[in-house]
């Protein structure tokens, strides 16, 4: 195998054509299919190219796929409530699933009153990384959650619902006492004191959390795939190697197998802390006093 | 370790310098809204056509399950109560059984205690009435032989002395005379 510019096998530039953003969706050896390029869109002084991209093409399909699974399930569910039963396999499943996510993260998280109404935020942020997850481990595929653009936004929209919802939730005194904590048992001056000192520390918390959610996702996506792909890679540097070559050809496919089984498992481990922690913010802002 | 870092993000500075795009490190504006765009796309479109059908299955089952909670509860109670009052029926039903057969033992042991009375003093009145009997029949019989013995008496003394004595004068005398036995045995 060449690199693209013709020169020798260049492993750290095969792993970032595969991870990286791209104009083109790659199906090689089979063909590429070029995405168009746009005008970029000028927002005051900001310039921002919004030509659909390989990541935003598997984002849409994440959703679409993301949509249709959810559907299926509702509609099995639904032919199974009118025949008067229980619904069984897929639908079952599914059924079983949604309601986890519901009851045990969000609900549980956020409390009862409240719950309820920040459930399908925190549903559609599990299945749709959970979607994106997997999908960056099929053939051809890629993850858009390892892209720090996309965990990112994703972070910022946890950051604001929590951060929103507690406002509206303690009114604006209430929602100050998130930033000026009141200390137990100091009063009068020293108190004040002490909450304004605070108040850098609770900010920056306010930011770090979000910031949390978008890096571990992010970094945990990501590294899996350079995990896989420099594995994949030690098969072409030792490609050339005579008799020696089958053999670590051999020991690299069955190392990869297993990672590829690992980022499995990760790929539904993020997607549920993701879920989770954003459930355990909103919870904790709605029951600050 | 940190090397092939190093390498990685220089070839990601390379890339973004050739006109590539740039590495998953650089978030670039276009793909953070088209994040937003799709997603909350995504999130509305499942919160007003999917989540409900499946939460609504849940809600509904979540209600039959509590109705039915609600009403297996009424009926335990319900079960319970009428437990309770049959349990204090059975118990005065109990008292007032018992409350009857006392009484009826009472008024059994009053009748053979008034009955025992009664025979007493009958058997009582029939064992005075025969002592009385037997001793007005002794006197009776005393008196008799008493008068046998008198006439006897003198008949065989009229026979002893050969004449005839005069019956009454006589007989006084012979009963002075008895009488003085009789004290004397």
């Amino acid at each position: 195998m060449r690199s693209e510019d013709g020169g020798p096998f260049n492993i750290s530039e095969m792993i970032f054509h595969h991870t990286g953003d791209a104009h083109e969706l790659d199906f090689q050896p089979l063909f590429t299919i070029p995405l168009p390029h746009w005008e970029p869109v000028h927002i005051g002084s900001l310039v921002v190219d919004l030509s659909p991209t390989k990541h935003v093409v598997f984002l849409i399909l994440a959703a679409v796929l993301t949509f249709l699974l959810l559907k299926l399930a509702s509609i099995g569910v639904a032919r199974a409530r009118r025949e008067g039963r229980a619904p069984r396999g897929f639908a079952g499943f599914m059924e079983m699933f949604v309601l986890w996510v519901r009851q045990d993260m969000a609900i549980a998280n956020i409390g009862h009153e409240s719950g309820a109404r920040y459930a399908p935020l925190v549903m559609t942020f599990f299945f749709f990384i959970l979607i994106c997850n997997i999908l960056g481990l099929m053939p051809w595929g890629a993850s858009p959650t390892g892209n720090l653009a996309v965990t990112g936004a994703l972070a910022i929209l946890a950051f604001l619902v929590i951060e929103i919802g507690g406002m509206l939730k303690l009114g604006f005194k209430g929602y100050m006492g998130t930033i000026f904590p009141k200390i137990p048992g100091m009063d009068g001056a020293m108190g004040l004191v002490m909450s304004v000192a605070l108040a850098p520390i609770e900010i920056l918390s306010k930011f770090v959390k979000p910031i949390a959610l978008a890096i571990r996702l992010f970094g945990n996506m990501l590294a899996g795939h350079f995990v896989i792909l420099s594995l994949f890679g030690i098969v072409f540097m030792f490609g050339s190697i005579e008799y020696f070559r089958w053999g670590i050809g051999t020991v690299t496919a069955a190392v990869v197998l297993g990672v590829m089984a690992l980022e499995l498992f990760v790929a539904f481990l993020q997607a549920y802390v993701f879920a989770l922690l954003s459930a355990v913010f909103i919870g904790l802002m709605q029951h600050e006093h | 370790m940190t090397l092939p870092l190093l390498l990685l993000i220089q070839e990601a500075e390379h890339a973004v310098e050739a006109g590539g795009l740039p590495a998953p490190f650089q978030p670039t504006l276009g793909l953070v809204i088209w994040t937003w765009v799709v997603f909350i796309a995504l999130l509305i479109v499942l919160a007003k056509f999917v989540y409900p059908g499946l939460v609504k299955m849940t809600a509904d089952r979540e209600a039959t399950i509590n109705q039915q909670l609600a009403e297996a509860k009424r009926l335990q109670a319900e079960a319970e109560a009428g437990l309770e009052e049959q349990r204090a029926l059975l118990a005065a039903a109990r008292g007032e059984a018992q409350a009857i057969v006392g009484e009826a033992r009472d008024a059994a042991e009053r009748e053979r205690a008034s009955a025992v009375a009664r025979t007493r003093t009958e058997q009582e009145e029939i064992l005075a009435r025969a002592k009385q009997e037997i001793a007005a029949e002794g006197e009776r019989a005393k008196a008799e032989m008493r008068r046998e013995a008198v006439d006897l008496a003198i008949a065989a003394a009229g026979k002893v002395i050969g004449r005839q004595l005069d019956a009454d004068a006589d007989r006084t005398l012979v009963e002075d005379y008895l009488s003085e036995i009789g004290s004397q045995a």
